[in-house]
């Protein structure tokens, strides 16, 4: 038998989820550890939601092993859920009932929940103000909220939220970030969130699970990944990034080379070389006659998880470039 | 306990509970007042004949809308994604349901109480618009029959509540239950009619030398909505069930003794299903 070590407030090994035909989880293992938060980043469709609803019982696995808080979780054993909270996919509420009496209800299932928690909830998420009215007149940052405020009810040893910043305005981004870290740093409680916004979780997350098509393919602290990725953000004018992908791509042959051919960010190109190495590459643009407008040391996580993943335009062997 | 005030509080404040009480009084008031002109041949209207009539309504108009409204108070957990909160914080299935269907038993009696109380309203406006004294509801065995009314009708009302239940959680939806919940409540008494009239040509082929007896009780009166008619009907004054009529001529009546276990174990076994199923359902 595989065993977790205690330290881990999540593992997963070898976890298989299959919906009929589709097999949406292909063997899943992931270690989140305890007292930290986990961004879990995945594109569309890779397995994400299906691996939170596993390990909050929601769904049973085909196959391979969960461990909450170092012991393996079964379906069956739900009140090892109980140190657990969660928001999965959409926040959902009867919508006729106000927040308040939402939560209320709510407590009411599962671990025995003080009626006071309610309220102490609400005015972490700020939704004291609102609390009285019925959910339905809420505006989807409001209902996250409340979906936060629902997943923190039980004074939780782990949060697993899926999307929380979905609707969230700039306001409850920071606010929602600030409580995550306090739930975190101070209270020594685990977060695992998975999100889209890669910006969000760069500068939340202490560690990062990257997983496609239903297998993990890369994790790690964020701040060792970003290290280890070394590479160099050049920005060239658009219409020159045929040129200067052939230059880019030749300073490092054996290197994937990510380019943005259309949007806001055309013209961009991570090169995969340490950082230094930056001098070298604006000096081999400038004698082929393109000046860079911008040469950033350095990595973030949205090159990474477009590499891993594959889903960045490769402008190295075959150029995607603008009409 | 905690669960079951939750499942009040819902019920409580979702506006169904009260249109659908709302339509089932509107729909016998104006029954009753447009029927009432029948009671000026009655002389008095008397208890029991009265509270056979509220019966009738609450146990059959009522049993119907008791499918729904079950249907709709447990599918919706899945129409609104709520379920899942509640799976998520470690809550056992079989206990919420459980939960629920308490929650659902004390409505509908609640329900019912007020349904009665509305009848005897209603028994004494229709005797002042016609002109027809009315005798005091516990007057002779008023009390008694009463009480047995309720007594029996309860449980009917609460399995029937419990079909819908099951229906709408192996089915997830509180729309699809309600609908199917319908259908298999009108579709057994049309089944059931043509059943009875199967069974009568039957009957008809082995001659009448004894005069015509009816027959049964066949299988098909033991059937879940079928049998709870029966139970309804050894009430005082009962007899004549919505789904009755012509076959309460044709057919033997299932005795007491035989109806109201069946009623029982149907409550149980519908409720065990959806137990069942829901321990099964990935809920996603």
């Amino acid at each position: 038998m595989i065993e977790a070590p205690a330290e881990l407030a999540v593992a997963t090994r070898g976890l298989v989820k299959s919906y009929g035909r589709h097999t949406a989880l292909t063997g899943l293992d992931m270690s989140v550890p305890s007292g930290q938060v986990y961004g879990f980043l995945g594109p569309n469709g890779s397995g994400k939601t299906t691996a939170l609803r596993l390990l909050t019982g929601l769904l049973r696995p085909n196959a391979g092993q969960i461990f909450l808080f170092g012991q393996e979780y079964s379906w069956r054993d739900r009140k090892r859920l109980f140190r657990v909270g969660s928001l999965i996919e959409t926040p959902s509420f009867y919508p006729y009932m106000s927040g308040r009496e939402n939560l209320v209800v709510l407590a009411a299932s599962g671990p025995i929940t003080p009626l006071a928690r309610v309220d102490q909830v609400l005015e972490y998420v700020g939704m004291s103000g609102r609390s009285k009215d019925p959910v339905q007149t809420y505006s989807l940052g409001m209902k996250q909220r409340l979906g936060i405020a629902a997943a923190m009810l039980s004074d939780p040893d782990l949060l697993l939220l899926d999307e929380p910043a979905n609707g969230l305005d700039p306001g409850g981004m920071v606010a929602m970030r600030e409580t995550l870290r306090w739930f975190t740093r101070e209270l020594g409680k685990t977060v695992v969130i998975s999100s889209h916004l890669l910006h969000e979780i760069e500068l939340l997350a202490d560690v990062v699970g990257i997983i496609d098509r239903g297998r993990l393919i890369r994790e790690g602290q964020l701040e060792k990944l970003l290290e280890d990725a070394g590479r160099v953000r050049v920005r060239v004018e658009p219409a020159q990034m045929a040129q200067a992908a052939a230059i880019l791509g030749a300073i490092a042959p054996d290197r994937p080379l990510y380019g943005i051919d259309s949007g806001d960010q055309a013209g961009l190109f991570t090169v995969n070389v340490p950082v230094a190495r930056a001098a070298e590459i604006n000096r081999a643009l400038a004698e082929a006659g393109i000046y860079a407008s911008g040469i950033e040391p350095g990595s973030d996580l949205e090159t990474i998880f477009l590499e891993v993943t594959g889903t960045g335009g490769s402008v190295g062997d075959r150029p995607v470039l603008p009409a | 306990m905690r669960l079951i005030r939750a499942e009040l509080l819902k019920a409580r404040r979702r506006q169904a509970t009260y249109v659908m009480l709302g339509v089932f009084m509107g729909l016998m008031g104006v029954i009753y007042l447009l029927a009432g002109s029948a009671f000026q041949f009655i002389g008095i209207i008397d208890f029991p004949v009265a509270y056979a009539l509220i019966g009738q309504f609450a146990f059959g108009l009522g049993g119907l809308l008791a499918v729904v409204y079950a249907a709709a108070f447990v599918g919706a957990d899945w129409n609104w994604g709520v379920l899942r909160n509640v799976i998520a914080r470690g809550e056992s299935r079989a206990r919420y349901l459980l939960a629920k269907a308490v929650a659902l038993a004390i409505l509908l009696g609640i329900a019912m109480l007020i349904v009665f109380a509305f009848g005897i309203l209603m028994t004494y406006v229709t005797g002042l618009i016609w002109g027809v004294p009315v005798a005091s509801p516990l007057r002779g065995s008023g009390l008694v029959d009463l009480v047995e009314w309720l007594a029996l009708g309860y449980p009917v009302l609460i399995q029937r509540a419990m079909l819908g239940l099951a229906v709408a959680v192996v089915l997830r939806s509180q729309l699809a239950g309600a609908v199917v919940g319908i259908v298999l409540y009108l579709g057994e008494g049309i089944i059931r009619l043509m059943l009875t009239g199967a069974s009568l040509v039957g009957r008809v082929g082995q001659g009448f030398e004894d005069g015509f007896q009816p027959i049964g009780p066949e299988w098909f009166q033991y059937l879940p909505i079928s049998i709870g008619d029966y139970v309804v009907n050894a009430a005082p004054g009962g007899g004549s069930s919505l789904s009755g009529g012509l076959e309460q001529f044709l057919l033997k009546p299932v005795p007491l003794e035989l109806a109201l276990p069946t009623v029982l174990i149907y409550l149980v076994v519908s409720l065990g299903v959806a137990i069942v199923a829901l321990n099964r359902q990935e809920i996603t």
